[in-house]
């Protein structure tokens, strides 16, 4: 691997956890996640000779994948519901400019995840180990989406307590 | 209409936002930065979930292990074991991406079946060739002198004709402004030489030889089966579009999608595909280092148009005058 190819690798793997939550947050499922993820980190790679290096490198991916989100967008069609750019652009620099103590906390989320039981730990299974939507997971369950997804917002709100909580107990990282 | 942002937030990522709520939720983000931080929270623990419930997935048995009704999607084993996998390939893909070995990302693989249906079409398509470059013969094999035969004619500035059912007109330049014509009706194929009789076989391969790809793989007069090919013998990847946010242009807007040859197969050593985004219709096909007799050309179709040549136009009669002597072989 030659010099150049090692430093793109290096700022990459430090910045992609934040790019891969923005993609995330902008298409709104993580198998579509994943084929963004890569299609920006391929651009990253091959765009790397025009990196400058005087600009910090998690706006300059970020920017990257704001495009492949575009893309991917029209590819498949969506119109509806999808965030204007200027929004987009406001929340990859919300995105850039989160602090890394906020990520550091996140740590703390299995520990709080091993305290869910039953139905609360069913959700959280099917909503995010299976990646089913509230309306797939209330025909497994014989409820309501409207229940399911009330349940989900209960379980998160449960769930950053739960790490806030041990975040200022224990400090900022477990 | 929801107007608790903790709600409008949690039902967003859950994909249950009204075209009412989604308004708020973009009047709520841009009223704040805070409120963009606030987003920017909420999308970290939703992202962390999949991963920390991923990673339990694989450790402990799982839902869909269990004698539940579940839906038809969880209906498969094991699935979240497959997208955990999938998500590790994903890494792995990223990672062999930066190491510069080639492997098909599943967009690339997507983005090559739209094409390959892209082309099911009944319309014929006309190619223009051109050979960029040929190299020196890997093999040094000695001409086939043969008194009764003219020298064979390049393939560089060559027009390709292609119908469905392998037919294919393909029209060689010549000194003086001649022509060199083969082709095939999918009943017999032809040649018509500018002098001499015109001959015809019922051996559909009879003069399709003159056309590079058709013993490797990638028959010229067949671009489908040269692109399914792709999908097993090659490493596909599409290279990125930077100039896609003028709407007008966007109409023509095209994309490179490029294949690498794997060990141990045949054909061309790269093939380079430009191709509308909008539509998936190929613009042209480049192929580098293909495999031509002796020598190994980079041969490059560019499609010129694509519309009905008419009910004849694949006969040789609709290549030569009345007056020639028709041999039959």
């Amino acid at each position: 691997m030659d010099e150049r190819t090692r430093q793109a690798t290096r700022l990459w793997t430090l910045a992609q956890p934040v790019v891969s939550v923005f993609v995330v947050s902008a298409v709104r499922d993580f198998a579509a996640r994943d084929d963004v993820l890569q299609e920006t980190a391929i651009a990253v790679m091959e765009s790397f000779d025009r990196y400058d290096p005087q600009r910090p490198f998690v706006a300059w991916a970020m920017g990257i994948a704001q495009n492949q989100v575009r893309l991917y967008l029209r590819r498949i069609q969506r119109d509806r519901l999808v965030f204007d750019d200027d929004v987009l652009l406001q929340l990859a620099v919300a995105f850039e400019e989160t602090s890394p103590e906020q990520s550091q906390s996140l740590g703390f989320l299995r520990g709080c995840l091993d305290q869910l039981e039953g139905r609360a730990r069913e959700l959280c299974e099917l909503r995010y180990g299976h990646d089913l939507k509230p309306a797939a997971i209330a025909e497994s369950l014989r409820m309501t989406a409207n229940t399911v997804a009330k349940a989900l917002q209960r379980i998160r709100d449960q769930l950053r307590a739960c790490i806030e909580r041990k975040a200022a107990v224990e400090g900022g990282a477990p | 209409m929801t107007s608790n942002p903790s709600e409008l937030l949690s039902r967003y990522f859950d994909d249950l936002l009204s075209e009412d709520e989604h308004h708020d939720l973009q009047v709520w983000l841009r009223s704040s930065t805070d409120h963009a931080w606030e987003f920017a929270r909420f999308a970290l623990l939703h992202d962390r979930l999949r991963g920390e419930q991923l990673a339990i997935s694989l450790l402990q048995p799982t839902l869909a292990d269990q004698p539940r009704a579940l839906p038809v999607a969880l209906g498969r084993p094991r699935r979240s074991m497959v997208i955990s996998v999938g998500v590790v390939m994903a890494l792995v893909a990223v990672l062999m991406v930066l190491l510069e070995i080639g492997k098909t990302p599943v967009a690339a693989a997507t983005e090559l079946k739209r094409l390959i249906a892209a082309q099911q079409t009944e319309l014929d398509r006309t190619y223009r060739i051109a050979v960029e470059d040929v190299p020196a013969p890997q093999r040094k094999r000695q001409p086939v002198v043969d008194g009764n035969r003219p020298p064979k004619p390049t393939l560089d500035g060559a027009i390709l004709h292609v119908r469905k059912g392998n037919q294919f007109v393909l029209i060689r330049p010549m000194a003086g402004g001649r022509q060199f014509v083969t082709g095939s009706n999918g009943r017999t194929s032809w040649a018509v030489r500018p002098d001499g009789p015109v001959r015809v076989s019922t051996d559909l391969t009879r003069f399709n030889r003159d056309l590079p790809g058709h013993e490797h793989e990638f028959p010229l007069i067949q671009i489908e089966r040269g692109l399914a090919h792709l999908q097993d013998a090659y490493d596909i990847q599409l290279l990125p579009i930077e100039n896609s946010d003028d709407t007008a242009a966007e109409v023509s807007t095209t994309r490179l999608l490029v294949a690498v040859k794997k060990p141990g197969h045949r054909g061309p050593q790269r093939v380079e595909i430009t191709y509308a985004v909008r539509t998936g219709q190929i613009r042209q096909l480049r192929f580098i280092e293909m495999p031509y007799g002796p020598e190994h050309l980079t041969v490059r179709l560019t499609q010129e148009e694509e519309r009905p040549l008419g009910p004849a136009f694949f006969d040789h009669q609709s290549h030569h005058g009345l007056d020639r002597v028709v041999e039959e072989e």
